[in-house]
């Protein structure tokens, strides 16, 4: 009786444990998601297509084009590091995205988006972007995050004195 | 001002740090009693401490921008009351409100009837104090000032950094993050930092009983109060931030399994499922490890929150980034969980463990699987918010799992939960089996059923959606049901004093018909949702489902001194009718180069016709809109407010085993025989 007790249990508890793992490893494969830079992105173009990608990169404001009608926006974006350290290093993240911006021997990638075109696009703003490369090379963004130069500034406000 | 601040914060560091000499002194004596001294230094130190608080906030109220947090915080155009939530709208007033928090939660141990007075217990909560206190004032202190140099050059520091420095005023101050200044955020972090810091208690105490060795059911009685109001002040806390994320945010969302989200998620899981083997604990006495453990679990779990939204390691739109602390707060959690894990390895043995079960589908067993779905939970958060760590620190590819991770590794278990949920209040204690559930079960499964009918002839086909109303309707049925069984039992008159003496009962019961609805809101909008973006010129119409929305004209305004107000007019139409009158609006802040959308719905308890105003032009003019139908969505608000006000109930009922309870169990157990008696 106790023994077969045990055995229950026993498959209780590996009948769950193999259903939650099962549930995480499959989550974990299906739906993670790649943390990548422009250079990154574009060495590594020919495997990457269609895979889920978060990318970070600075908005170069003459490439923007938008069409209030069909909500079609496009942009190019160019390198910037993915590392704080470096950032930190090079000036901070605003100084990183001026000079980004104004630096023709980056590597850049076309965007493209669908909605409504943020007001914080503009040149020189940080586009933080979520999305997959298509066959053409055009990364098409499902989730755009735009982060303005003025916030990276010092604490204390410049126009103070 | 600043000086009264600097003080008083560092008289609390010191009152800390004495309190935590004398208890280790009393310690070593083998003194497990806390002497008077210790408590008048707790209570000293609370004093000072609130002194030390209210400075700041008269600086904030007063704009001292001389101070170099109220520069990044306030500015002269906002409202008082804004002025004052702005102490935890940044990283540094936040963790200044976050030590008082663990001050004041010090402060009721020693005061009041039900007094914490034992020295292992204590010396948690001082070195929680000493830890947090002195991390605020010397890592990233509020009073810190700004200083002009002789170069004319600003610094900021917290004494002159060199000779000939003077204490710069500045004219203005940044002001408050807009999108920080609605409602459900001004009070969302106070009540979540109350529910972590209550949670500290119940840690200290359970620490107490490892270290002395005693039995818990001393645990269960002094922290059960405690823990209720933890747990009621977090749940609230969450439900709020949602509806801010839901009203502010503007892309209609709820909850997106965003790091900071998914850890303040994690105790609250946890200690769910603590309520549930506390029950049993005190029932049934068993579950005693399992409980010492979740009450453990419960406190590191805050911690690591707290390390998750402060130490910018994780990468979160909410995490305030990187900053100096995360090194202290992560070396404190590891300790934490070090001093936890060797206790309960010392102490396993005599704790007691008793497991008996009448069957697999007891009320017992019923709450085991509660608890372990409770538990997958929360491997699960922590397995999504550690991975990108483990994965970057093995193969070097920055990685992350997002959303989607989450919805679908927890939508089963949180869809378990709602089913057990469902039918556990029908199973009986100890001797129930599948018959005798059969037997309950079908009159809250007929109506389940009605309801089934209702919703698919009111034109709802999602197979799953379907299902899901299947199953609240069934728990909700099965809540009314048994209500009506106990009002029928003792007769109405005398059913509120038995609602009263049993509100730990029945608040069980509304916190669950909370749960239900929140389950609810999530159906309709994770399954039912839709949603139609467009540009229009006045006069056009947009349709989506029975809607149509009209744009009739935008306007700017200038009303505010801080922002630009953009408002569209619109109309909402259903089969043709004019029902609504709606203005989504923007607030533009020219000087933060910032914009909020402040959205306009057409809410009912069928749910939300929800627009948002994405972009215009005034002189087109023009305006794109988002539409969206959200059913049900509001349930998940009252659900909270019944989750809340359930809750509160439950924690009110004395902590001690007391007549009164033990009466109110026969009360029960009458109430319980009759169906028992025939079967």
């Amino acid at each position: 009786m106790k023994n077969k007790k045990n055995v229950k249990l026993i498959i209780g508890v590996v009948v769950i444990a193999a259903a939650l793992l099962y549930l995480v490893i499959s989550s974990t494969l299906s739906q993670s998601q790649y943390f990548m830079t422009v250079e990154e992105l574009k060495v590594g173009q020919a495997e990457l297509v269609g895979k889920n990608i978060r990318m970070s990169g600075v908005v170069l404001g003459d490439t923007i084009s938008y069409d209030p009608q069909t909500l079609d926006l496009s942009f190019e974006v160019a390198q910037i590091p993915g590392d704080h350290e470096l950032i930190k290093e090079m000036g901070g993240m605003s100084v990183v995205l001026a000079q980004a911006a104004h630096d023709p021997t980056l590597p850049k990638i076309l965007v493209h988006y669908n909605g409504p075109r943020p007001d914080l696009l503009k040149d020189e703003a940080q586009a933080i972007m979520t999305g997959a490369l298509d066959e053409s090379g055009v990364f098409q963004v499902s989730e755009l995050l735009l982060k303005c130069p003025s916030k990276y500034e010092a604490e204390l406000p410049a126009q103070s004195k | 001002m600043f000086y009264v601040g600097l003080l008083t914060s560092f008289l609390a560091l010191a009152a800390s740090a004495a309190a935590f000499i004398l208890v280790v002194i009393a310690l070593s004596r083998k003194q497990t009693q806390l002497s008077g001294a210790a408590q008048l230094l707790t209570k000293l130190g609370f004093l000072a401490h609130t002194a030390a608080l209210l400075s700041l906030l008269i600086m904030q109220v007063l704009q001292d921008y001389s101070n170099v947090y109220v520069v990044s915080v306030i500015n002269p155009a906002m409202p008082w009351i804004l002025k004052i939530t702005a102490l935890w709208g940044g990283q540094t007033g936040s963790l200044f409100f976050w030590s008082w928090m663990i001050s004041l939660c010090a402060f009721v141990a020693v005061t009041g009837k039900k007094r914490l007075l034992d020295n292992w217990s204590f010396l948690v909560v001082c070195l929680n104090q000493i830890l947090f206190l002195g991390l605020s004032l010397f890592a990233d202190n509020p009073f810190t000032r700004v200083w002009a140099l002789e170069d004319g050059s600003l610094v900021t520091s917290l004494f002159a950094p060199q000779v000939g420095a003077v204490v710069e005023k500045l004219n203005n101050g940044m002001g408050l993050n807009p999108l920080l200044r609605h409602p459900g955020m001004v009070i969302h972090p106070p009540l979540l930092y109350i529910g972590y810091a209550l949670y500290m208690v119940p840690f200290a105490v359970g620490i107490s009983t490892l270290a002395r060795g005693s039995q818990s059911e001393h645990l269960l009685d002094q922290t059960r109060t405690w823990l209720l109001s933890a747990w009621v002040f977090l749940g609230a806390g969450i439900v709020l931030g949602s509806w801010w994320s839901y009203d502010v945010l503007g892309w209609g969302g709820y909850w997106a399994w965003d790091p900071v989200e998914t850890a303040s998620l994690m105790p609250w899981l946890a200690s769910t499922a603590l309520m549930h083997s506390l029950l049993l604990e005190r029932r049934r006495n068993i579950f005693q490890r399992f409980n010492v453990l979740l009450v453990l679990l419960s406190y590191l779990l805050v911690v690591f929150s707290i390390f998750v939204t402060r130490s910018g390691l994780v990468n979160s739109v909410h995490a305030f980034g990187e900053s100096s602390i995360s090194i202290p707060l992560l070396v404190f959690m590891f300790v934490l969980l070090l001093v936890s894990i060797v206790l309960l390895v010392w102490r396993w043995k005599s704790l007691n463990s008793e497991w008996k079960f009448g069957s697999a589908f007891s009320r017992e067993a019923l709450f085991l699987y509660t608890n372990i779905i409770l538990i997958a939970l929360v491997l699960i958060c922590l397995w999504g918010l550690v991975f990108p760590l483990i994965n970057g620190a093995l193969t070097g590819v920055e990685m992350t799992l997002h959303r989607g991770f989450y919805d679908r590794s927890t939508t089963p278990l949180f869809a378990l939960l709602v089913v057990l949920m469902s039918v556990c209040p029908l199973v009986g204690w100890s001797a129930a089996n599948l018959q005798k559930l059969g037997k309950k079960l079908w009159i809250p499964l007929a109506a389940a059923v009605l309801g089934l009918l209702a919703v698919f002839l009111g034109g709802v086909r999602q197979a799953w959606a379907l299902g899901g109303i299947f199953i609240v309707i069934l728990g909700f049925a099965t809540l009314v049901y048994l209500t009506v069984k106990d009002v029928k039992a003792v007769g109405l008159t005398r059913f509120p004093k038995l609602w009263w003496n049993q509100r730990a009962r029945y608040g069980a019961w509304l916190v669950h018909t909370g749960i239900l609805m929140i389950a609810l809101g999530i159906l309709g909008m994770g399954n039912l949702a839709a949603s139609i973006e467009g540009t229009m010129v006045p006069g056009e119409k947009m349709p989506l489902r029975g809607y149509e929305i009209e744009f009739v004209s935008v306007s700017e305004s200038f009303e505010n001194p801080e922002y630009m107000t953009v408002s569209a007019e619109t109309v909402l139409y259903k089969d043709g009718k004019e029902i609504a009158r709606l203005n989504p609006a923007q607030h533009i802040y020219p000087d933060r180069e910032e914009y909020i959308t402040i959205p306009d719905a057409h809410a009912t308890l069928r749910g939300d016709v929800y627009t948002l105003l994405a972009g215009y032009d005034v002189d087109v003019p023009y305006i794109t809109l988002r539409l969206s139908d959200n059913p049900l969505v509001n349930f998940m608000w009252i659900g909270g407010i019944f989750m809340t006000v359930g809750g509160t109930l439950a924690a009110t009922l004395p902590g001690k085993r007391s007549e009164r309870e033990e009466e109110a169990q026969t009360v029960e157990e009458t109430l319980e025989s009759p169906s028992a008696a025939n079967l």
